[in-house]
């Protein structure tokens, strides 16, 4: 009896573009950090220069949980870093730091091919001294550099707004001769850095954050990531 | 918001073509979502004012302020031809009873006809995607774009006096709305039952308004109507989005209120819709202005050191292109070496802070003038102990032979719940097993078109508990799945494994390919078992396989079964077809088989 031999098991392609973007950033110095799904509106919000009843809340469509007022399923990984600020702070610790935290996010919307109600994202926080828009550029250039090697790439930054940070942008990709709108990003609001416990006087810093089945989706090109949350394991082909 | 290019332009005539002022906006303003060309000269531009911007940027006039101060323009405030207003005495009384509003400006003016709009306000305001109701409504709307500044018109005839109260509703006070524009049915109506937190705008009998938000049938300007009163107002934010969000109706006056605007933006408005009523209504009789203006703003300053802009922006902007800057501006500002102080003009409620002038200097200086700078001193830290467990657990799991899946987290039943769901599944998941059943069943159906012969699989997730949340660990096949916590398969794996690197796909993998999609046609399975004399490669019977195999041939051949008999081997494959659009049936496949069959036969060999 011959048989093909057992192939060891593998990866859902989400797991690998999560480590290899982690991989990048922990090049760059960067740890890695982790928090829970279900968040308070503090974290998730408040913290975040996001207030209560104000039109920015809009901008995101989020799950409140039944019988539990005031929590919710976490719309963004951001809260995790207002975890990690809140933490350092009561640990009598300071800036400089730089984490990035991977995770799944979720928001109430209607699917389709590039919509999911839970989608992962990966968001960084670079907190010190002197941390500047330069120095966001730099960061995200050179991730891009490296996980499109091979690839001429660029990018640009516009303006944009989110609560948590000022100035706020949007930031486009270039991947040979087509720009395409990929992130968000800015250098930390104050309010974000003064509710955690940080002078936001003495410290500046930036923070950025990116759709993990988009980066999937145009590096393995897949032409729906819904494909990536049905337990099928046709998806797992890298 | 959508903004007509011929509109700016009497603001400000040299204004570059469309296409160029759309990409100028984008990299300094907000992005342009679309530009449209009309036949009549004019463009529609589509921009995507950003909440913080709300306040200015959703009129006209606040546009093209921008524009003038990006191109370095001369720009007047007003564009129409300030004549000064012959008012008359007035009766009405204004009665402002909650803090909920913080001006209130009214005017009555009598011996108006309200009639279809003149051509240019028509062409005006339908150029914006607004529909043309009568001269009076579209003045209104017309100011509303013009200068962001919601207005609303009473037929005074139909008041019990010529009194407005601003008050909040009496708990379970009655209103007849007036119908839905946005439906495109204005005769459609709706009552609303109002409560104490509403603000309302009541005659001495009735709400007429709900303040900011709708107005009502009571005193509705009809074709009729002969005398007006104008209202011109600001009120609190908060009370306007609550209101709005709570009868889910999103006007463009309860949008722009909600958002927040100056109040000093009302006498602007004031001054013109009345110039524009006598231009359109010839006889009408204004008189004088009422204004309780109860809650008006402080004048904003806002000091920074243009080494702190240069900071943030990682660029060294000098004193001097801060002062072309807020020179092009028109800021007030004192200036003393490298340290700034700006009066805030009213309409801007955005710029608080010094981070708020970095963002406004830096967009205007340049954003691309700011190099990609790697930062330096970031010192080494740990990474989580969470994601370094959930690392090794995965790693091991693949060792073990298990593939990973990402189940949805929403199902049927859970022990905590979403509200308003946008799917039918509003539960969180309390365990991972449940969806690992069905993804083995699944996978099972499919293990044709699945590499190796059983489905194992894994999940490493968070489950929902009463009242807590933890991550699992799950895996197992179709006879058994074990599930428990992270921590304790990390206890149990820790001692005989400790890889918990990141594992991705190589960079130098030369076999890389892109993801394939697959086909959601049903597939049919073949095996086939050929005698082969020693000394013949099986890779004989693949190459005829793949090749008469045609494009239905959904996977490499796989050998199932071999074995050796008085000097000929068996080789046993199993073809797997599948099309990418149409259910196969059998008799296509047999053509397929029998082409196989007789190349095989015609080489010599045998088939079982």
């Amino acid at each position: 009896m011959m048989q093909e031999g057992y192939k060891k098991g593998g990866l859902h392609p989400l797991t690998l573009i999560t480590n290899e973007a982690v991989t990048i950033f922990k090049e760059m110095g960067f740890a890695v950090e982790q928090g829970p799904e279900l968040e308070d509106e503090w974290h998730n919000f408040d913290a975040l220069n996001v207030p209560k009843d104000h039109p920015a809340r809009d901008m995101q469509d989020t799950f409140f949980i039944k019988g539990k007022p005031g929590i919710v399923l976490r719309t963004h990984t951001s809260s995790s870093q207002i975890r990690y600020m809140e933490n350092l702070v009561k640990n009598g610790g300071n800036p400089p730091f730089a984490i990035v935290v991977p995770g799944k996010v979720f928001r109430n919307e209607a699917t389709d091919a590039n919509h999911e109600m839970q989608f992962y994202q990966i968001e960084g926080l670079v907190v010190g001294k002197d941390f500047s828009v330069a120095n966001m550029k730099g960061v995200l250039l050179e991730f891009f550099k490296k996980f499109f090697e091979g690839e001429e790439v660029d990018i640009r930054i516009r303006p944009s707004f989110f609560p948590f940070v000022e100035p706020g942008f949007e930031v486009d990709l270039r991947r040979g001769e087509k720009w395409i709108e990929l992130l968000g990003a800015g250098m930390v609001h104050p309010n974000v850095l003064k509710n955690c416990g940080i002078d936001g006087e003495k410290y500046q810093g930036f923070a950025f954050g990116m759709g993990l089945d988009r980066l999937m989706k145009m590096k393995l090109k897949v032409n729906d990531i819904r494909v990536s949350y049905q337990g099928d394991l046709r998806v797992n082909q890298f | 918001m959508l903004i007509s290019y011929n509109w700016i332009k009497s603001y400000i005539k040299d204004i570059p073509e469309p296409e160029k002022l759309a990409e100028l906006l984008t990299f300094k303003l907000c992005e342009v979502e679309g530009v449209e060309e009309k036949d009549n000269g004019d463009a529609i531009l589509d921009l995507n004012i950003l909440p913080d911007r709300a306040h200015d940027l959703l009129s006209h006039r606040g546009i093209a302020r921008e524009i003038a101060g990006l191109l370095k323009l001369p720009f007047k405030e007003n564009n129409f031809e300030e004549k000064e207003i012959q008012s008359e005495s007035t009766d009405l009384e204004i009665d402002v009873q909650s803090p909920l509003c913080r001006r209130y400006m009214g005017r009555i003016i009598k011996n108006v006809k309200v009639g279809p709009s003149p051509v240019w306000l028509k062409e005006k305001i339908e150029s914006i995607g607004q529909r043309s109701i009568n001269n009076i409504v579209d003045l209104s709307n017309f100011i509303m774009f013009d200068l962001g500044q919601p207005i609303h018109t009473f037929d005074l005839d139909k008041l019990e006096s010529p009194k407005l109260i601003i008050r909040n509703a009496n708990e379970g006070e009655k209103i007849e709305l007036l119908g839905f524009e946005k439906m495109g049915d204005a005769t459609k109506e709706r009552n609303a039952i109002l409560s104490s937190s509403e603000l309302v705008i009541a005659d001495e009998k009735d709400a007429l308004v709900i303040a900011g938000v709708k107005g009502g049938r009571k005193a509705e300007v009809d074709k009729n109507t002969q005398n007006i009163i104008i209202e011109v107002a600001n009120f609190d934010p908060v009370a306007i989005r609550k209101t709005a969000g709570k009868y889910n109706i999103k006007t463009d006056a309860s949008k722009r209120y909600e958002n927040e605007i100056s109040p000093e933006l009302c006498k602007d408005a004031m001054e013109k819709i009345s110039y524009y009523i006598k231009e359109i209504c010839k006889d009408a009789e204004i008189e004088e202005l009422v204004d309780i203006y109860n809650q008006k703003p402080e004048v904003k300053k806002v000091s920074f050191e243009s080494d702190y802009i240069s900071k943030v922006l990682g660029l060294k902007i000098e004193a001097e292109d801060i002062k072309k800057i807020l020179g092009d501006y028109n800021y007030e500002y004192e200036v003393n070496g490298n340290n700034f102080s700006v009066v805030i003009p009213s309409w801007r409620l955005d710029l608080n802070i010094p981070a708020d002038f970095a963002e406004e200097i830096g967009r205007i200086y340049g954003y691309e003038k700011v190099e990609a700078i790697l930062p330096t001193g970031i010192p080494e830290a740990k990474d989580n102990d969470i994601w370094k467990k959930i690392c090794l657990a995965k790693n091991k799991l693949v060792n073990d032979g298990y593939q990973e899946v990402v189940n949805s987290v929403f199902r049927n039943r859970g022990q905590v719940s979403v509200l308003a769901a946008a799917s039918d599944k509003s539960n969180l998941r309390d365990n991972l097993k449940d969806g690992l059943k069905e993804s083995i069943e699944l996978n099972i159906k499919n293990l044709p078109l699945l590499q190796g012969n059983e489905v194992k699989v894994f999940e490493v997730g968070t489950v929902f508990l009463k009242d807590k949340e933890q991550i699992n660990v799950a895996y197992g096949d179709k006879k058994n799945i074990n599930e428990l916590s992270l921590e304790d398969y990390y206890e149990r794996a820790k001692d005989g494994f400790s890889d918990d690197s990141l594992v991705y796909i190589p960079k130098n993998d030369h076999d890389f390919q892109y993801f394939k999609p697959w086909s959601n046609f049903p597939f049919i399975v073949r095996d086939i078992a050929v005698w082969l004399p020693e000394g013949i490669p099986p890779e004989k019977l693949i190459n005829i396989y793949k090749s008469f195999g045609t494009e239905l041939l959904v996977k490499e051949p796989t050998l199932f079964d071999s074995f050796t008999k008085d000097g000929r081997t068996s080789f046993a494959y199993r073809l797997v077809f599948q099309s990418d659009d149409k259910t196969l049936t059998d008799e296509e496949i047999n053509i397929i088989m029998d082409n196989i069959t007789k190349k095989i036969v015609d080489l010599g060999y045998e088939v079982r």
